[in-house]
């Protein structure tokens, strides 16, 4: 069909040579070699902009109360492209239609917002319920030129606030993490003295990442048995406690191979809290058990009792995986399966098929937009650590019409995606599709996750239940 | 439509030479708030006194782009939008492969289609140096990858305050480009009112896709359908129109470009939504005679009965139409009085059931006489806005189920919040946008489905929707315990404070 068009294209400028066209535009139109090409010029990419994430990450928070300085319906936008695409989520009692708004229109275009923001942020602490207050500036006032730190400024005998320029064509929604994270770092958290055993968890972005809730969850759970005091900052009704404590800990623990990475290394630099990496949130006993020993190896945990608590907790996940033995012989053993996801999400997922389940990985597509210094790292994570002989095609795209056209050169029975692939798994020859990462419409995630030991459990119950039957 | 002309209260005819429309706020005295008696309303409308107000306290409720054109624009079947914006402007259309996918083939969805979006993805560099080769870059690229027959360009605010030309680059390129290019100018921060979203998109429609008629289609009716419509409510407009030998066209959603095209040829255009349909409807009439009528919208009984008999005047079918009515009473109307009987027993005492439901002002002037037919009793209404373009209509409601209470609020959860607190109906009619209201002790349920719904229960319309809507209410009456329980065990958005002063409208500004 391209060259249909061109062709066409080509003799409607023969047509119209007579007419006065620019030669700049005459070129673009005619030769495709001489086209700028805009990479980011893009079909359904999977995720929101710069405010989405920081809008997300402050809603993730409990007790922050998000005051939008943007247009009136960047909320309302994000409500249905963040909170419902991130696993059919409401925003909670701050989110949504909820969350305070400034409203701008055009007379705020040319006088300015900051008077209409003032009002806003007086009036949001005497109404809404919260512990800590959030202004997040959108596109409009940053364009504009408001001057939102010294509005807020005016503020910080009554509550505690921040602000966060997230104007949305800063960024995608995990730049919005980050941005957050450093106004929290910038304006809010002071020296602390460190308490021993307290770590924080980094890297887990709240809807965009749409196991979130259930992934922290299942996280703490398994270092506390380590014996640490473990701060997942999200969901927990301690939600401002939680921010505040982030310099008293011992290690920072980021679970990603970028997101929450300059978190890390900003809290490195202002309170010298070391940090580790893990490529992604792990996902079953061996991902698990990697995780625990980095973590105690980092802390100078006593390694005998480590290697103890890790052999118990194999033995009995294992123990539970011999009832998936029959089902999986007999019905789907060793089916090619391919991934569309954020990079962490993608290599545990991917890690666990490959290493525990002999699942043959066919392509994964990396689907968040990772920064090119980190690729290389996410694909040794993708071949070098993965124990088969079938080696996945890693690919880095975020055009969902590029990555329509990439699926469909393989060939796997399980489909890993998003739900934009649930209408047209059947294109690639799946029989499988289920939707592990963002957006996630046709999956409500209330705190469901593939965490931990038990993690690779729930995700092979996920999988065979979509084909198993009588044996 | 008479009083328009009399009284001046909204701009006459339609300006397709200009790149857009004007605001609902300059058009048609379009207001953001207002609280009282609804005879009130229509007193200080018709001196002229109404006019949007700001508030000091405001929660996020949409905007020109994104409430309704972002989320469903690309269910337009064979062609492609392009969101000419930052990446999250675009993030509410993530759903469009899925929209109506839950729509089983058998009740006539086609098996295969393919939905398009691009966004321009405009960053940092591109506000510094502007974005009108990503556009076009976006515009050929959506040729070459989808061979769309019509492009909708989706303009933002930051493409709005940036000052991008997309009619400069719209000239430019359709000389080169197979499909149509319809620009939509639905930046954000044009306007208070989302319906300035819904006139926007019309006007590229008219003045880009329509073409001239090519021949009068006298069975064809046009029906702009927008998202609170169910599968089933389709079903049953075509079901009714079908028997008297009448076709609907349904546009925007899920239609085919050439259902745009052929807007012009159709012997008239009827409502679901008046304030939906309005700009369509009126651009259509001047620029190519089609007629229209904006009230009633079919639903209830006696509300289908006239959207039918208008119907039948514009396509001289009255006498079909009134045995239609008669063949259709026959069959619901004893459904409805049983349903009706049962609403009437619920308390015993000869007192009405309530009910309390935020509305747009379609449903606010359909739905308000479909209530007083099945035995419930309004006590109020909250519509999203309100507008001169209803005035008339608005009075002949008041005749209809008496003076009632209204509140303009533009989705504004606190304040729906409140006055759910306040008047406490027997049954609250929630959407997502009220916030944290749906937490009480007292009934509760969805005043509409919001997506492509093809179960029976979800439609509103027509006869078999009446039915299905009367019985979807009773259900709702038969349990509490999940708003019991999230009153009860969760904390609520606002501090006590809020709840035990009187005025919804608290944070109003008095000066403007």
């Amino acid at each position: 069909m391209a060259a249909k068009t061109a062709a066409k294209t080509a003799a409607n400028i023969e047509e119209n040579a007579a007419a006065n066209i620019p030669d700049n535009i005459r070129n673009n139109i005619v030769s495709k070699t001489e086209e700028v090409i805009f990479p980011e010029v893009m079909e359904a990419p999977r995720y929101s902009c710069a405010l989405a994430g920081a809008y997300s990450t402050a809603i993730g928070i409990y007790g922050a109360v998000p005051i939008l300085h943007s247009g009136l319906g960047c909320g309302i936008g994000q409500l249905f492209g963040q909170f419902y695409a991130g696993g059919q989520n409401a925003g909670g009692p701050q989110g949504g239609t909820s969350t305070p708004c400034s409203g701008l229109v055009e007379e705020h275009v040319i006088f300015g917002g900051e008077d209409k923001l003032r009002r806003l942020i007086k009036s949001s602490i005497e109404l809404m319920q919260g512990d800590i207050y959030t202004v997040l500036s959108g596109c409009v006032p940053s364009l504009t030129g408001d001057d939102v730190e010294s509005v807020v400024k005016e503020f910080r005998n009554e509550a505690p606030i921040i602000y966060v320029k997230s104007a949305g064509f800063l960024g995608n929604s995990y730049e919005g993490y980050e941005l957050f994270f450093e106004a929290v770092i910038e304006q809010l958290l002071i020296k602390r003295p460190i308490q021993k055993g307290l770590v924080n968890i980094f890297g887990v972005v709240p809807y965009q990442h749409i196991w979130w809730k259930g992934n922290l969850k299942a996280v703490k759970e398994v270092l506390q048995k380590l014996g640490l005091n473990v701060n997942i900052i999200f969901t927990e009704f301690e939600g401002l406690q939680n921010l505040i404590k982030i310099p008293a800990a011992e290690l920072n623990i980021v679970l990603s191979p970028w997101n929450g990475q300059r978190a890390a290394k900003k809290l490195q630099e202002k309170f010298g809290t070391p940090f580790i990496t893990l490529p992604g949130v792990p996902v079953g006993p061996k991902q698990t058990s990697r995780l625990l020993r980095d973590v105690s190896a980092a802390l100078h945990l006593p390694a005998e009792s480590v290697e103890d608590l890790i052999a118990r907790e194999e033995r009995s996940s294992y123990r539970f995986e011999e009832y998936l033995g029959d089902v999986m012989i007999l019905a789907f053993p060793q089916p090619y399966f391919s991934v569309v996801a954020d990079s962490g999400t993608a290599i545990g997922i991917t890690q666990f098929l490959a290493n525990e389940v002999g699942y043959l990985p066919d392509k994964v597509v990396i689907a968040d937009g990772a920064p090119e210094e980190v690729r290389d790292q996410i694909v040794r994570e993708l071949t070098d650590n993965v124990e088969c002989v079938i080696k996945p095609e890693v690919i880095f795209e975020e055009d969902s019409h590029r990555i329509r056209e990439n699926l469909k050169r393989g060939n796997s029975l399980v489909l890993l995606a998003s739900s934009l692939e649930n209408p047209i798994a059947s294109e690639f020859g799946a029989v499988i599709h289920i939707t592990i990462s963002f957006p996630s419409f046709d999956r409500l995630i209330l705190d469901h996750n593939y965490a931990g030991y038990r993690g690779g459990l729930a995700l092979m119950e996920d999988i065979v239940s979509k084909y198993c039957g009588p044996l | 439509m008479a009083s328009e002309d009399k009284h001046n209260l909204v701009e006459p005819g339609i300006n397709l030479n200009a790149p857009t429309c004007p605001n609902r706020e300059q058009r048609a005295h379009g207001i953001n708030v207002w609280y009282g008696q609804a005879t009130q309303l229509v007193k200080e409308a018709k001196e002229g006194k109404l006019q949007a107000k700001d508030r000091d306290f405001q929660q996020t409720s949409g905007c020109a782009l994104n409430f309704y054109l972002a989320v469903r624009l690309n269910t337009i079947r064979d062609a492609a939008v392009i969101y000419h914006a930052p990446v999250g402007c675009s993030a509410s259309s993530l759903g469009y492969r899925e929209l109506y996918r839950h729509v089983p083939v058998s009740l006539g969805r086609p098996e295969k289609y393919d939905l398009h979006w691009i966004t321009t993805n405009i960053q940092e560099n591109d506000v510094v140096y502007g974005a009108g080769n990503k556009l076009r870059y976006a515009i050929r690229e959506a040729e070459r990858r989808y061979s769309p027959k019509a492009i909708f360009i989706l303009a933002s605010c930051t493409s709005g305050v940036i000052g991008e030309d997309i009619e400069g680059a719209v000239n430019e390129l359709q000389p080169y480009i197979d499909a149509k290019i319809v620009p939509v100018h639905c930046k954000g921060v044009r306007s208070r009112l989302v319906q300035t979203g819904y006139d926007a998109f019309w006007h590229g429609v008219l003045k880009y896709l329509v073409r001239k008629p090519q021949k009068k289609q006298k069975d064809l009716i046009n029906v702009a359908s927008m998202l609170s419509y169910t599968w089933q409510d389709r079903l049953e407009i075509k079901r009714i129109l079908g028997k008297v030998g009448l076709r609907p066209n349904f546009v925007p959603e899920f239609a085919s470009v050439d259902q745009f095209e052929q807007l012009s040829e159709a012997a008239v255009t009827a409502p679901l939504c008046p304030t939906y349909t309005d700009y369509l409807s009126k651009g259509l009439e001047q620029e190519y005679g089609v007629p229209y009528f904006l009230y009633p919208s079919p639903m209830g009984i006696r509300n289908t009965d006239e959207w039918l008999r208008k119907i039948g005047e514009f396509t001289g079918k009255e006498n079909e139409v009134e045995q239609l009515i008669e063949e259709e009473h026959k069959n619901w109307q004893p459904k409805i009085d049983a349903l009706r009987e049962q609403f009437l027993k619920i308390k015993g005492n000869g007192e009405k059931i309530t009910v309390l439901g935020s509305l747009g002002q379609g449903r606010l002037l359909a739905q308000l006489p479909f209530f007083d037919e099945i035995g419930l009793d309004s006590p109020a209404a909250m519509s999203q806005d309100f507008d001169n373009l209803i005035l008339d209509e608005v009075e002949e409601l008041i005749n209809t189920v008496g003076d009632f209470k209204i509140l303009v609020n533009t989705f504004q959860a606190a304040e729906q919040a409140h006055i759910t607190r306040q008047l406490d109906p027997d049954i609250a009619l929630t959407c997502p946008f009220q916030g944290g209201s749906y937490k009480r002790e007292k009934g509760l349920t969805r005043i509409h489905s919001l997506r492509a719904d093809a179960l029976p229960r979800s439609a509103q319309s027509g006869y078999a929707g009446a039915v299905a809507c009367a019985t979807f209410l009773l259900q709702s009456l038969h349990s509490k315990s999940f708003q019991k329980t999230m009153l009860s065990k969760t904390q609520d958005s606002y501090k006590d404070w809020w709840y035990k002063q009187p005025n919804p409208l608290h944070y109003l500004k008095k000066e403007v």
